[in-house]
């Protein structure tokens, strides 16, 4: 067991060191004043209980987690939030839920946003109305009046990637509706990943590429490797604020066919490295250990390390609830809670 | 009623024609291949010649050295949208055309040989489906999928390949060994693991119809079982184009009686007043292909020899 994750941290430490050479840290399009944690005040992080999904209990920890978290200033601003709508079942909790969304965006609206869309652009299920409808968004939109924008079909630019170095993705094609936005916010799921170990604010972004220059699903950013994808994609699009739905998350075989897991929280912040490694910390996941989230640390995305973030809110301790890993990801487990 | 709707439908696809003579997938969008080739191939039959001119020198804009046809003018590499390209080519009789785009089609790589084969090994251990089968992928190089192997194999066939064709009996093959266990299809995932993956209408009919033009036979397992998912599943929540799909997919198979879904009459129960679909053109062009004439698209069951 131990020589598993002694293995497992060799090659997390060898691909951070790749990544040096394949993504360089020294380019300045990757990196945020406010991404960089050393010499500066820490990244705020909120880590909000959150029983239920009733819309008081969302408001007033979307009102909290955004008050303590350096929001951006979306005042008369364009901002798109991009929930995780990866599939649709049932039976299990695949997609951010629309609830939260519909919290969001009153909350939006409430601190002065201009103009609030929502985006998606689903993986590998192309039928878009059919998600859309299943997953509670059409009709959100439709009682809102909220633009709902199948990322997957919309107009499309190649922007270039921000990683010099890139290779199969140096030009990367990209919906307007994202290049065009102010401010984006990823509103991800709390859930395990049976090809990345888990699935946060920072996968989310894999939505944003479009299906119709990449297919369904997605299948490039899988050859191209999906640690560099996850970077070379944030780098290239940045999220300004980052909400990650772990009122009901999903573990073990996720992040389509793993199984419902409450843990009650919501984890908020400007920055997504910041938000996903503490919400990883919820899963009882050590983040360092996470290949993509070690090399978005490498080329300066923000910080992972505890002592950068300004953890508010509830304390880690109480609200973890170490989640079933997928099969072959064991050695992401941290340290037991003492 | 199914004529009236029809001419509403193309009335709304040429009241949308962009200046470049192309079409995007919604009014005022940028022209892209898929769209406009769709749009085309559902004027061709109304004899309509002058936006059709503008819609192919838009198409053959896409064009690149190797014979593939991007996305749109700017993009560099081929794409899957050769397919709507093809069937466009095909129906405004630029059959030169269409054979070129469909030999670069007969060549397109996918991931199949890139696998070794102890990945070939693991993936049918852990997805149960054989990896060194050639189909098409959505962009050439990188793993093939069910529903780009279904559309190009209805364009191919469209375009005068024979079924015989060695690259369209492995399209079958693969098809047919990516198929959901207990009926249907889904992009192309099986299964997982340990679980069963959930077949899709739309996926389900893309296939069917992709078998159906090739001359798959209703009475393989395969078909039976594909067209029993999809009755079953045209009874609950459908979207648009899975009903066109459907309605496509179901004119290529000589089923009869009470318990043959009838999708054409739910999709153009669909229509909008100004005679589009969702405010989709590629959405309306297929639809009014479905409700007009199948036949343009696939070998319908009643047309077989």
């Amino acid at each position: 067991m131990s020589g598993a994750a002694l293995t497992r941290r060799a090659a997390v430490r060898a691909l951070a060191a790749a990544a040096a050479s394949t993504f360089p840290v020294t380019f300045s399009a990757c990196r945020r004043e406010e991404d960089r944690p050393t010499g500066k005040p820490a990244l705020p992080v909120a880590l909000l209980p959150c029983a239920d999904y009733e819309p008081v209990t969302l408001a007033k920890a979307l009102t909290d987690g955004w008050a303590a978290t350096a929001p951006p200033d979306v005042r008369g601003k364009r901002v798109v939030i991009k929930p995780n709508i990866a599939d649709f079942s049932p039976d299990r909790p695949i997609h951010t839920d629309a609830r939260l969304v519909e919290a969001l965006i009153l909350h939006l609206r409430g601190v002065g946003a201009g103009e609030v869309i929502v985006a998606e652009g689903p993986p590998h299920n192309r039928d878009t109305e059919w998600l859309f409808r299943q997953t509670g968004y059409e009709d959100l939109a439709r009682r809102l009046g909220v633009p709902l924008v199948d990322l997957n079909h919309d107009d499309v630019r190649a922007v270039r990637n921000a990683n010099p170095r890139a290779k199969a993705l140096r030009d990367l094609y990209l919906p307007e509706s994202v290049l065009s936005a102010d401010v984006i916010v990823s509103v991800a799921k709390l859930k395990t990943h049976r090809f990345a170990g888990i699935t946060l604010s920072l996968k989310n972004l894999f939505g944003v590429v479009p299906g119709i220059k990449y297919g369904w699903p997605k299948n490039v950013l899988h050859w191209n490797g999906i640690p560099l994808s996850i970077c070379e994609v944030n780098a290239t699009v940045r999220t300004r604020y980052s909400v990650v739905d772990g009122v009901v998350g999903m573990e073990g075989y996720g992040p389509i066919l793993g199984t419902a897991r409450r843990a009650g929280v919501l984890v908020m912040g400007s920055n997504s490295l910041a938000v996903d490694a503490t919400a990883a910390r919820v899963m009882g996941v050590d983040p360092a250990r996470v290949d993509y989230l070690a090399m978005a640390q490498t080329i300066e995305l923000g910080s992972l390390r505890s002592e950068d973030i300004l953890l508010t809110g509830a304390k880690l301790a109480d609200v973890r609830a170490d989640f079933v890993l997928p099969p072959g990801f064991s050695a992401l487990r941290a340290a037991p809670r003492k | 009623m199914s004529k009236d709707a029809v001419r509403r439908a193309l009335g709304f696809i040429r009241a949308h024609r962009n200046p470049d003579g192309g079409w995007g997938y919604r009014p005022g969008r940028r022209s892209l291949v898929e769209p406009t080739g769709l749009c085309l191939v559902a004027l061709a039959a109304d004899g309509e010649r002058t936006d059709a001119r503008a819609g192919l020198d838009f198409l053959r804009s896409c064009r690149k050295n190797s014979g593939a046809i991007g996305i749109d003018p700017s993009d560099p590499e081929g794409s899957w949208m050769a397919y709507a390209a093809i069937l466009a080519f095909d129906a405004l009789g630029a059959s030169d055309e269409a054979r070129r785009l469909a030999e670069w089609t007969l060549a397109m790589e996918d991931a199949s040989g890139r696998f070794t084969a102890d990945e070939v090994s693991s993936i049918a251990m852990t997805y149960r489906y054989d990896a060194a089968i050639r189909g098409w992928p959505w962009t050439p190089g990188t793993t093939a999928w069910v529903e780009p192997t279904a559309l190009f194999m209805i364009s191919l066939v469209k375009a005068g390949i024979s079924p015989e064709h060695e690259r369209l009996k492995s399209g079958v093959r693969l098809l047919v060994d990516r198929r959901v266990r207990s009926g249907g299809w889904n992009f192309g995932n099986p299964f997982s693991q340990s679980q069963e993956l959930e077949a899709s209408p739309l996926s389900t009919a893309l296939a069917l119809a992709g078998l159906g033009a090739a001359g798959y036979s209703v009475e393989r397992a395969a078909v039976r079982e594909g067209l029993r998912y999809l009755s079953g599943a045209l009874g609950g929540d459908v979207s648009t184009v899975a009903l066109a799909w459907s309605g496509l997919a179901l004119s290529c198979y000589p089923l009869e009686g009470p318990e043959r879904p009838d999708p054409v009459a739910r999709l153009a129960a669909l229509q909008a007043g100004e005679g589009g679909f969702r405010d989709n053109l590629f959405e309306t062009a297929l639809a009014a292909i479905v409700l007009s004439d199948p036949a343009r698209l696939v070998l319908t069951a009643g047309r077989a020899g």
